[in-house]
């Protein structure tokens, strides 16, 4: 990937990182409102920044990948807006929160994913503002059991120490890692049984990512029970190994698997391409004579594939990608045909 | 038994047909099987090998079992999903006993056995021993078949006992029995590879032995010339050398005009001819005025192609002939076969190396269940019911005395026949569902109505069995041990895998407890299948299939031993008739004279369409399994009517139109499909199907005269254009049809 | 896991003109683990209204796959045995690219799963040192995995091809398909 810098993901990445470090000074108020326990994750988040921009831009201009999001961008913008803003919410709270079709792919599969997903999900929202000093708090000044909770440095809403809501928003990273623990060992368990998974999967790409899993949430919810039952004694070990393998994560983000929580929101730009699809011209296959894409996905694929260095054009001035997937299969199977009459014998 | 308890829909909601489908992500336990076990396909006489697999007494799936000779791991569709019909939601798990207006309803295993035997014993006792008869299937093991010939012989003391080979091959038996005196494929396929002509009469090889088909391209990979005699152009058709699409019921004209071909040629061999066969003479002034035009005229095929078929067979040195229903299933079959056979005999190609003749058997066990006792006319060792000397010796391995010996009873139809004339009153039936497997089902379902008894044995609650009184839930093909004879004549094992689920028995211990309560105990000692097959092997001792020398042990070191094989040192018989030693009288082989005879029922200006009949890959028989298998229903969900364009511009009939077909016995509405791949006077359908969807409403009662073998493949109809579309398959749900 | 006993002297040979329709290969696809019970492989008929031909697809495992290089999320891999596997489940967002692209028809998008999926030549199996289930059971010889030394013994009418020209696209692959003896590559093109 970095064998040759590409100029401009690197451009890009600059100025993202660049930003991310101005809204870090702004939001924690040139560093007053920073916790210098979280330096070593400020880095790493930094080093992250740069990295998982740089990679997405690059990706994005792979030829698919381009067309896509322009594409989506460009339907979003022209028009039904409304609409198609409506079919993004739908799809965000049913397929990416919700992830109903993983869920369709086995019940426990989409069941663990879910509570790896929503674990992860709401531990970044708690730990990046506050790594970025966006969020801090402090006790209302006077007071012994006043919370109050500041936002780039303004302050929110305050609330009584010792409650529930206290509780909540205080164990919020262990729940987290509770969640994500029960999912992982749902996943690791199919990685175990699964004929299928066993014959596929690799140690790097499938085995490292749930393991690493497991390592920040047992640390992290180590450093609470270790106060908690441990008067703290195992503090030392478990905040070290939870900022190493933390810094980890974030730094794989860009390669391995992790790198999907970034690159999924594509899907959301799919269903508006498939919805704009099916309201549009459909494409009707020449050999099958039924509908079977979009007009528009055809015509999209075709000048993909052009961009990228295939040329299906047929000597009748047709693209072989004009036709229907069983289309194809029964062109080459005529075509074999007529080899093995030419030949003489339809048998051989 | 007048009319169904309830109305049949309600039967289907209550015991299916309903479709069986693996879960998504298969059976668990598939990787990981407690059990991995050797046994076969049961769908057909192939009888391929293939590994079941087990997990906590329920088959999760199947493994290719590379090693068995013959398929090597190959298997059709039906072999692939086999294992669905285990664990299955409409599997009977109790005595069910019929309720007036509710059904069916469960009853204790005691309870069932008492009402079954007292009634055999009333009906016996008031209107006669034959007045109760028993039908029965060859998709059980040997041993079940040998079993279920000793018990109705020596339990219930019928003459009427028949089975469903005789809608299957029975006419190809007699005629090898007429030409050969013995009734078994007279070599096993790896005869075909070095064959140089191949011909394959009336048998779709593609869709109903799919395994062959390996065989058939090894052969023609080696250079042979495929030649396929059938009216549609089938899969295998498709790329044959010469495919002879006959006009159905026109056989024996062909081969004949074939027979006359190769004697004006003189592509005989006379010295085979002069030693050992008889009755040429009569063969060939049977045939004398059977030139090319009269054949083309009669079998609708251009005499050019009949003249390359003859040419080819003629100057061939080695050649391999198959055939199967389509020719069997007429009222002339065992013409047909015999003159097949004369094809063979006059070019002397038998009994060597890559010259060969076969019929392929169909069923499961359609081999070794008819050599073996539930033939109306036959006891064990394809011995003969009416010679003296075979009933003294059966009677003498049964321990009983000759006298009470039954004679030969009706066949299959005529059982029917028989109970629509009141003349038999009670039935029992195991492995059979004659309400979709027989022609003509109207007087069928008829004859069930006037039943005063019926039991059935079964798995599954089929059509038939709905008419039933009391059903004994039986037992699957893997849960019995056995033995079964491939269509090769190979005698395999079955192994159990699983034990039958709930409270369901196996078959055997069903007839052996019937047995005793019949009084008949001392005679059915048996405490295991090996017991009984080793029973079978002295009383099929001496017979034509002599099983003698074959033992479990033997089948399971050698993966199958050929019968006959009359000593336990004897290696089997792959190819018969090396020695030229036939098992007829006079130990030669017999010509028979073939005078061409017309169908029973010919086309006229009322009927004026062809009718046949036959198979789809995907589906068995009367599809009592396989219409309950989900992938296997989908991948050919409702019987089809092919038509071919040009008839159906004729009678303005459209794609997927709805088309009443009516013939003297029936009327029933399908589905046109136009495809070019049929005789322009033929339309096609497959007959699985129950109900409304049943071919067999209109198929005809014609019997040949000698194997009383039903007319399947011929009769005439009339096609009635509806005027609309047919409805979806899926809402037409034809594999429950009512 | 990675440990792998795939056989490099095995390759897969497919001839659609055997292919008698049976539709074995496509129930015993669905056995294999790694796609649950969805087959990937295809069997259809060409036209039931003029014959009874059918049509067989497995993937070929391009050498250059173009359903790899079309796919937005880089979701489809070949590994170093030539295998070009099925869509990353995590990666792929079931845009359908690949479906279109493919010239042979083989992709296929699994809508409630929102997942292409396609046949990674039994993985499960090949890698294990086990021949694929299709080729496995295929009772007329129209899929066959073996050496290319025992294909020429059983075949010696017809030779292997692996070059493909779809209109001017010129398609390598691994898998071959058996053409008359002495062919050098197959033409699809308009008739
Ligand atoms: C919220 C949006 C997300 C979506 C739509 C999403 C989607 C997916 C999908 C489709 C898979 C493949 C699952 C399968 O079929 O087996 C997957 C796997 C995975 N996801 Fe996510 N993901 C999301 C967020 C996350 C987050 C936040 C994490 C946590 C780091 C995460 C971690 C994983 C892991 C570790 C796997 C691999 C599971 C395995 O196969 O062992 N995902 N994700
Ligand atoms: S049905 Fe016949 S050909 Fe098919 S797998 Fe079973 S035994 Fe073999
Ligand atoms: S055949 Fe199609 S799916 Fe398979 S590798 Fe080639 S392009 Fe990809
Ligand atoms: S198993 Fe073989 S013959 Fe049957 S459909 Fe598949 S490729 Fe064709």
């Amino acid at each position: 990937m970095f064998n040759t810098l590409n100029l401009r993901a690197a451009l890009v990445a600059a100025v993202a990182t660049v930003l991310l470090v101005a809204s870090i000074l702004i939001g924690s108020r040139n560093l007053t409102n920073f916790d210098p326990a979280l330096v070593a994750y400020l880095f790493g988040c930094i080093f992250a920044c740069f990295g998982i921009v740089y990679r997405y831009t690059v990706w994005l201009q792979r030829p698919p990948t381009w067309r896509y999001f322009a594409r989506g961008w460009k339907l979003f913008f022209t028009g039904r807006t409304i609409a198609y803003g409506w079919e993004l919410v739908k799809h965000f709270i049913v397929q990416f929160l919700g992830q109903k079709f993983i869920r369709n792919r086995g019940k426990a599969r989409g069941f663990g994913h879910m509570l790896m997903a929503w674990g992860c999900l709401l531990a970044f929202a708690i730990t990046f503002p506050l790594v970025f000093g966006w969020i801090h708090f402090g006790l209302k000044p006077g007071g012994i059991n006043i919370y109050e909770i500041f936002v780039f440095g303004f302050k929110i809403m305050e609330f009584p120490l010792h409650t529930v809501l206290a509780e909540i928003i205080f164990n919020g990273l262990n729940w987290s890692a509770i969640l994500v623990i029960a999912g992982v060992m749902i996943m690791m368990r199919r990685r175990l049984t699964h004929a299928g998974q066993i014959a596929i999967q690799t140690f790097e790409g499938d085995w490292l990512p749930l393991l690493l899993l497991l390592a920040i949430s047992l640390t992290g919810l180590g450093i609470s029970l270790d106060y908690k039952f441990m008067e703290g004694k195992a503090h030392q070990f478990m905040a070290i190994t939870h900022a190493i393998t933390v810094i980890l994560f974030l730094l794989w983000m860009p390669f391995g698997k992790f790198y999907h929580i970034i690159q999924r929101p594509a899907q959301l730009g799919i269903a508006i391409y498939r919805r704009a699809g099916a309201e549009g011209p459909q494409a009707v296959c020449p050999h099958t004579t039924k509908e079977f894409d979009s007009q528009m996905h055809v015509d999209d694929v075709k000048a993909v594939a052009a961009e990228l260095g295939f040329n299906y054009a047929r000597k009748d001035g047709k693209s072989h990608i004009e036709y229907s997937p069983q289309g194809k299969r029964a062109l080459l199977a005529k075509a074999h045909l007529k080899a093995r009459q030419k030949a003489g014998s339809l048998f051989g | 038994m007048a009319t169904l308890p309830v109305s049949a829909e309600n039967l289907i909601t209550q015991f299916g047909p309903s479709l069986n489908f693996p879960p998504m992500q298969g059976y668990p336990g598939r990787d990981e099987p407690d059990d991995v076990v050797k046994t076969h396909c049961c769908f057909c006489g192939m009888q391929c090998g293939i590994k079941l697999l087990v997990k906590d007494n329920r088959i999760v799936g199947f493994e290719p079992w590379e090693e068995f000779p013959f398929n090597e791991g190959r298997l059709c569709p039906k072999g692939v999903q086999r294992y669905l019909q285990n664990n299955h939601p409409d599997r009977l798990l109790d005595p069910i006993e019929r309720v007036e207006g509710k059904g069916f309803r469960p009853i204790a295993w005691e309870a069932a056995f008492e009402r079954v035997v007292s009634e055999i014993q009333r009906i016996q006792g008031k209107y006669g021993k034959d007045a109760f008869a028993m039908l029965s299937g060859v998709s059980l093991t040997n041993e079940k078949s040998y079993l279920v010939g000793k018990f109705a012989r020596v339990a219930l003391k019928t003459r009427n006992l028949d089975y469903n080979g005789r809608l299957c091959m029975v006419s190809a038996g007699a005629g090898n029995k007429k030409a050969f005196g013995l009734d078994r494929g007279s070599n096993n396929y790896s005869d075909l590879a070095h064959a140089e002509v191949v011909m394959i009469c009336g048998t779709n090889v593609s869709e109903t032995f799919p395994t062959l088909t390996h065989w058939i391209w090894q052969a023609r990979d080696n250079g042979a010339k495929l030649i396929v005699v059938d009216p549609r152009l089938t899969p295998i058709a498709r790329t044959a050398d010469l495919h002879l699409p006959i006009r159905p019921g026109r056989d024996s004209a062909l081969y004949g005009a074939i027979l006359h071909q190769l004697i004006k040629h003189d592509w005989l061999d006379h010295d085979f001819i002069a030693n050992h066969t008889t009755d040429f003479e009569k063969a060939k002034e049977a045939v004398k005025d059977y030139d090319l035009e009269w054949a083309e005229r009669t079998t609708g095929i251009a005499k050019e192609k009949i003249m390359q078929a003859a040419q080819w067979w003629g100057a061939a040195k080695t050649s391999f002939l198959l055939h199967a229903r389509g020719i069997e299933h007429q009222s002339k079959g065992v013409e047909n076969v015999v003159a097949c056979i004369n094809l063979v005999l006059a070019t002397g190609r038998i009994g060597k190396p890559y010259c060969g003749y076969a019929t392929i058997t169909g069923q499961g066990n359609g081999q070794g269940g008819r050599e073996h006792g539930h033939k109306c006319d036959q006891l064990p060792g394809n011995r003969d019911i009416e010679n003296p000397e075979h009933r003294k010796y059966i009677s003498g391995v049964w321990g009983i005395d000759e006298k009470e010996l039954p004679g030969k009873g009706l066949t299959a139809y005529e059982i029917m026949e028989a109970i629509h004339r009141g003349e038999i009153k009670g039935l029992l039936s195991i492995c059979f569902n004659p309400l979709v497997s027989l022609p003509n089902n109207n007087m069928i379902r008829e004859a069930l109505e006037k039943l005063e008894f019926y039991a059935c044995i079964d798995f599954f609650l089929n059509e038939t069995a709905r008419h039933a009184n009391i059903i004994l839930p039986g037992s699957l093909h893997e849960e019995e041990e056995g033995t079964v004879t491939t269509a090769e004549g190979r005698v395999v094992r079955i192994r159990k895998a699983v034990n039958p689920p709930g409270n369901a028995r196996t078959d055997t211990s069903i007839l052996l407890e019937l047995a005793k309560r019949l009084g008949a105990e001392k005679h059915f000692g048996f405490n295991s299948s090996e017991e009984i097959f080793n029973e079978l092997r002295v009383a099929s001792k001496g017979g034509t299939a002599d099983y003698f020398g074959i033992t479990y042990k033997k089948i399971e070191d050698n993966m199958g031993v050929f019968w006959p094989c009359p000593s336990e040192d004897h290696p089997g018989t792959p190819r018969l008739w090396e020695d030229r030693k036939f098992k007829t009288p006079d130990g030669r082989a017999h010509f028979n004279g073939v005078a061409y005879r017309e169908p029973a029922e010919l086309t006229d200006a009322e009927y004026p369409m062809i009718l046949t009949t036959g198979r789809v890959v995907s589906q068995y028989l009367s599809g009592t399994q396989t219409r309950r298998i989900g992938k296997l229903v989908e991948q050919y969900p409702e019987p089809l009517l092919e038509i071919h364009p040009k008839t159906a511009a004729r009678f303005g009939i459209k794609d997927r139109e709805l088309v009443k077909v009516v013939t003297r016995r029936g009327a029933a509405e399908f589905p046109a499909q136009l495809v070019e791949t049929i005789r322009e006077d033929t339309v096609f359908i497959p007959y699985h199907w129950p109900g409304k969807k049943s071919a067999n409403q209109l198929t005809s009662g014609h019997l040949d005269p000698v194997s009383k073998i039903p007319e399947f493949k011929v009769c005439a109809c009339r096609l009635e254009p509806q005027g609309r579309p047919a409805p979806s398959p899926a809402e037409t749900k034809a594999y429950a049809s009512a | 896991m990675n440990t792998t006993t795939f056989r490099t002297d095995q390759e897969f040979f497919f001839d659609p003109q055997r292919c008698i329709g049976c539709h074995a290969c496509e129930m015993a696809c669905a056995e294999c683990e790694t796609n649950g019970q969805t087959a990937m492989i295809h069997v259809d008929y060409v036209d039931r209204f003029l014959s009874t031909q059918t049509s067989v697809q497995v993937c070929m495992h391009c050498e250059d796959p173009v359903c790899a290089k079309v796919c937005p999320a880089d979701a489809i891999t070949k590994d170093e045995f030539g295998i070009v596997h099925s869509a990353n489940t995590a990666r792929c967002i079931a845009c359908s690219n690949c479906v279109q692209a493919c010239p042979f028809g083989v992709p296929k998008k699994v809508e409630p799963l929102d997942l292409m999926m396609k046949c990674n030549m039994c993985y499960d199996r090949t890698s294990a040192g086990k021949k694929p289930m299709c080729a496995t059971v295929c009772p007329s010889g129209a899929l066959f995995y073996g050496t290319r030394e025992q294909i020429g013994r059983n075949r010696p009418n017809s030779s292997p091809v692996n070059t493909f020209r779809f209109g001017q696209q010129l398609v390598k692959t691994k898998v071959n398909i058996m053409m008359p003896k002495g062919a050098t590559e197959l033409v699809v093109d308009s008739e």
